[in-house]
């Protein structure tokens, strides 16, 4: 119901779970209200084996509370313990909320993918990027110069 | 090698061609493929894919019953084949399917791993288990073993067996042995294999067993990530409060703000008093806990909620056990107080104290809410300063409607009315400027409260209505509006929230809490058009199909518009009968990934979307509505009706099944607390005349289908008399037991209450005798009894019936001083009317065109 919390359907989510379980958090309010959740998974080969942020979000109500940075933090937890060297995730480059929330957590804008995001007009994303501890010398942080 | 390119030369434009969904060109390819190899099994296969997909069900029945006597083997025709079972949902055939196929090559893992998902799809544990022991012998990977294992405890958890405790008890123990043997032979290697073992150790309750795996080195080893909730489950169940105390302690220490930590800490607390256990490093006494939460408190970089609830936990804790709390804490209602003087700011303080209410003194709340006004400073000559004040405010004011403060005289709820009126306009203006649409404007909550007013419970009459009112009857409606426009100087209240809620959406289009209100006082007033248009913009999809289809769809069948009811219902059906279908593919992905810990939550919600209420609602009154419909060539309407798939005889719904998945937290509400639990009584008791709704409604549907057969089917002429025969009898006693468990419509005291169940309606209009006279006719005419003049007599009386109603209706209607307020009582009537008379015309139709 509210735009910026993409809603998908039941295989997407499904496939997830199946696949990639642990990646999975949901944030229950003393009351039991759903707050927010995260939702991720692992993938690539060699240095790109990295955790990925595939949807974050806090219900309107529940913002300024530093959920999302404990729930982002959860999935970097998760993605230590697969020994990944880094997360990204991608966001509406007119997001300006979240991009900020991520650059407070770490994260930096590694590439812009254009027209990323479908609609009217099609929206351009920013792909960014946090190095966990595997990746000593940060070098999945190095920014490409160019959009692609 | 050439055979294979010749044969994926032919098969690829088949394949194509039922991608794209043209299966007519499928079928004409799949035909000319076999005119040149006639014995080819898969281009047969695919011919009667295409067949079903055309609906031409017959042919491709006998054409796939030839294929699968000639005991299929290859992998083409078996993958098609299982789509032809998967589309006609004959799921066990699948199983046969393969079943003959491994025994023709008994070497054979792809066949074997098919043979297994064959199984799972219809749950069937015990073969499930032999297939993968069989594929495990033949090549010896972990995965088929763990297929096993998990057989062997759904056997246990989920079979047959499951109700006799011994069976249970011998599975569970055989599948432990299994993983013990693996675990000696050094075979076990993933994390999905220690949950699985973990899970098999607390079925049987063995949590010591678990917890020792869990902290050994080989749990820790393969299961690194396991969430350390999980040991806190374990501590607990162990009841080894002192480690679960030091443990949570630290974990508070490091994310004082996790609610369920300080939940089980102030648990672990109580326990470990009452056992007076003393545990080095474990806070023993509710002394050493305040201590504990004030120095979380005290040493937190950031002002951060746990603590402080933790407190408030603390305290009714200690007096729920007679202990003194107020000596070490303080009072109730300042700890309160105080919380809210810390947190009043955020948008889900309100939230927080309602969840502290019901442990304050009923006659101490009035006391609270004026406290809280009194501490945010803002009175009648006041405006808030800023944004954090601003929302101090509305908290409030949430908590004081919550505590009953609302509960007053028709001029002051209009004087409050105006007041929050003002206030979000001068939040909007004063703290609202750029806002982005995707947000949600600073002062909504003001008009949302005011949006509750509207409600209040005097007179409610209407002026606007008219705008978007499409016209059920376009007769009426120019009656209403000459109506409305007489009466437009009265009250208005309900539309002014709606005006205001709408004013509200023009600032902060994003604002689902207020179209959720706007949507719910559209149905309220009977106003279709509104309600579909608000519906629309929310967005619905999905699993919100099911969990909030009871604000719109539900209600959808007394407005009485097909052309909006109609795409509403086929959203939904389509989201319940894809995913029932796509469901059984997801448990066989979770074999495919090792999830073992999913597979369980999937069966559960597999069962829980198939049994939903909602579905059952809607698909029953998706056909009855079809019925309504019908129209055009009498062929046709035969076609359309044996479509339907009822079989009069037969009643499908498992009634004890049936679940109601409504969520009712969706639309934010503030309604004075009667009691703790009066929603969960609420949604109970409105469920129960639901289900009676469902069971009146699909029965009717039977009848209505049986009636059809019984006149047209001459072959099974005398079946057909007897199902209907039975079916009068069935409809009687429903109706006896119903009338005789004399519901009452659920309170409507609030805005935001369900809406009453139509049961009401359907049994306050002349359905059950219509229906009997109706049964009773076709019986008499089809056995050619001398009595049939009589009961064509009485349906002719029920038809005059019908007609006075209606006719009464209307008119008390446009006599009526409040219309808006009758509107949906009156429509409601009018639909059930048309609906009842046009089942029984539509049988004399088929009589005619027999």
């Amino acid at each position: 119901m509210y735009p910026l919390t993409e809603t998908y359907g039941l295989p997407f989510y499904m496939q997830y779970l199946a696949h990639w379980p642990e990646y999975f958090q949901v944030a229950e309010s003393p009351r039991g209200e759903i707050m927010g959740y995260i939702m991720g998974k692992s993938e690539g080969h060699g240095e790109k084996w990295h955790g990925h942020v595939t949807a974050l979000t806090v219900s309107p109500d529940f913002r300024r509370l530093g959920l999302a940075a404990t729930l982002m933090n959860f999935l970097e937890d998760v993605s230590e313990k697969k020994k990944t060297y880094f997360v990204d995730l991608f966001v509406r480059v007119s997001n300006k909320v979240a991009i900020n929330m991520y650059t407070n957590l770490g994260y930096i804008v590694y590439r812009t993918v254009l027209e990323y995001y479908s609609g009217d007009p099609d929206e351009d994303a920013f792909d960014m990027r946090k190095s966990m501890s595997r990746d000593e010398y940060k070098l999945s942080m190095i920014p490409l110069q160019h959009p692609m | 090698m050439q055979d294979s390119s010749i044969m994926e030369r032919r098969l690829r434009p088949i394949y194509d061609c039922l991608e794209s969904g043209n299966n007519k060109k499928a079928l004409q390819e799949a035909e000319k493929a076999l005119k040149k190899t006639p014995n080819i099994l898969c281009f047969k296969a695919l011919k009667a894919l295409a067949l079903l997909r055309m609906s031409r069900d017959e042919e491709a029945d006998t054409l796939v019953g030839e294929i699968a006597a000639k005991n299929p083997s290859d992998d083409s025709t078996l993958q098609v084949m299982t789509f032809c079972y998967k589309e006609r949902e004959e799921f066990s055939k699948i199983c046969t399917l393969y079943s003959n196929a491994a025994k023709q090559n008994p070497g054979c893992e792809d066949i074997l791993s098919h043979l297994f998902i064959s199984y799972v799809r219809v749950n069937d544990f015990s073969s499930q288990q032999l297939v993968a022991m069989q594929l495990y012998k033949l090549k010896p990977k972990n995965p088929y073993y763990f297929w096993a294992v998990m057989s062997v405890v759904l056997k246990a958890v989920r079979g047959p067996d499951s109700k006799i405790p011994e069976k249970r008890k011998l599975l569970l123990t055989l599948a432990q042995r299994m993983i013990d043997k693996q675990i000696s032979e050094n075979k076990i290697d993933a994390e999905q294999e220690v949950q699985l073992y973990l899970s098999i150790l607390k079925y049987q309750q063995k949590y010591a067993e678990a917890l020792d795996f869990l902290e050994g080195d080989l749990g820790r080893k393969i299961y690194p990530g396991a969430p350390v909730e999980l040991k806190i489950e374990l501590l607990k169940s162990l009841d080894r409060w002192g480690e679960c105390n030091v443990l949570l302690k630290d974990l508070l220490r490091e994310n004082p703000d996790r609610w369920d930590y300080h939940k089980d800490y102030i648990l672990s607390v109580t326990k470990l008093k009452q056992s007076s256990v003393a545990f080095d490093g474990a806070d023993c006494t509710f002394e050493q806990c305040y201590e504990f939460l004030c120095q979380l408190i005290e040493s937190g970089a950031r002002v951060v909620r746990g603590p402080f609830l933790g407190r408030l936990e603390l305290h009714h804790t200690m007096t729920d056990l007679n202990e003194n709390a107020s000596e070490l804490l303080g009072d109730f209602l300042e700890l309160l107080v105080e919380y809210f003087r810390k947190f009043g700011d955020k948008a889900c303080c309100a939230n927080d104290i309602i969840l502290f209410l019901n442990f304050l003194e009923a006659e101490r709340r009035a006391e609270l809410a004026s406290r809280l006004l009194e501490v945010c400073e803002i009175s009648s000559t006041k405006l808030p300063q800023n944004k954090e004040q601003m929302q101090k405010h509305i908290c409030s004011l949430q908590v004081s409607r919550i505590c009953g403060a609302h509960a007053l005289s028709t001029e002051h709820l209009a004087a409050l009315y105006t007041a929050f009126s003002l206030h979000y306009e001068h939040g909007t203006t004063a703290f609202g400027s750029d806002l982005l649409p995707t947000d949600m404007g600073p002062s909504d909550s003001y008009a949302l409260l005011a949006g509750e007013l509207g409600l209040a419970p005097f007179d409610v009459q209407i002026k606007l209505e008219i705008i978007f009112n499409n016209g059920v009857n376009d007769f009426l409606a120019v009656h209403v509006m000459y109506d409305l426009s007489l009466k437009l100087q009265t009250s208005e209240h309900l539309i002014e929230a709606l005006c205001l809620l709408h004013y509200l959406l023009s600032n902060s289009p994003s604002n689902f809490h207020a179209k959720l209100l706007c949507l719910q006082i559209y149905h309220l007033i009977g106003c279709g058009w509104g309600a579909h248009k608000t519906s629309e913009s929310l967005e619905m999809k999905y699993v919100q199909l099911d969990s909030m289809g009871y604000l719109h769809v539900s209600q959808l069948p007394l407005i009485g518009i097909p052309s909006i009811a109609k795409p509403w219902y086929d959203s939904t059906l389509r989201f319940f009968t894809s995913s029932y279908k796509e469901s059984l593919e997801y448990l066989a992905m979770c074999y495919k990934f090792g999830s073992f810990s999913k597979l369980e939550e999937f069966m559960d919600f597999r069962d829980k979307l198939s049994n939903s209420l909602h579905f059952l609602l809607i698909s029953t009154e998706a056909v009855l509505l079809e019925f309504v419909c019908l129209c055009g060539l009498y062929a046709q309407n035969m076609a359309a009706i044996k479509a339907m798939k009822i079989v009069p005889s037969q009643d499908r719904i498992q009634w004890d099944q049936v679940t109601d998945n409504r969520d009712i937290s969706v639309i934010v509400k503030w309604n004075a607390q009667t009691y703790p639990n009066a929603d969960a009584d609420m949604k109970r008791e409105s469920f129960a005349q639901d289900v009676e709704l469902v069971r009146i409604r699909s029965m009717l549907a039977r009848i209505i289908c049986g009636c059809v057969e019984a006149i047209t089917h001459k072959e099974t002429k005398n079946k057909d008399i007897e199902t209907m025969k039975q079916l009068k009898h069935s409809w009687t006693d429903l109706w006896l037991r119903i009338r005789n468990a004399n519901y009452k419509p659920t309170s409507n005291q609030y805005l935001v209450n369900l809406l009453p169940s139509r049961l009401h309606g359907i049994m306050a209009a002349p359905y059950e005798a219509s229906i009997i006279h109706l049964i009773e006719m076709v019986l008499q005419i089809e056995e050619r009894h001398s009595t049939a003049k009589l009961s064509c007599d009485a349906l002719c009386d029920d038809f005059n019936l019908v007609r006075r109603l209606l006719c009464d209706t209307i008119t008390e209607y446009n006599e009526s001083s409040d219309l808006a307020w009758k509107r949906r009582n009156s429509q409601e009537t009018i639909v059930n009317c048309i609906e009842v008379s046009a089942h029984s015309f539509y049988q004399l139709k088929i009589w005619n065109n027999r």
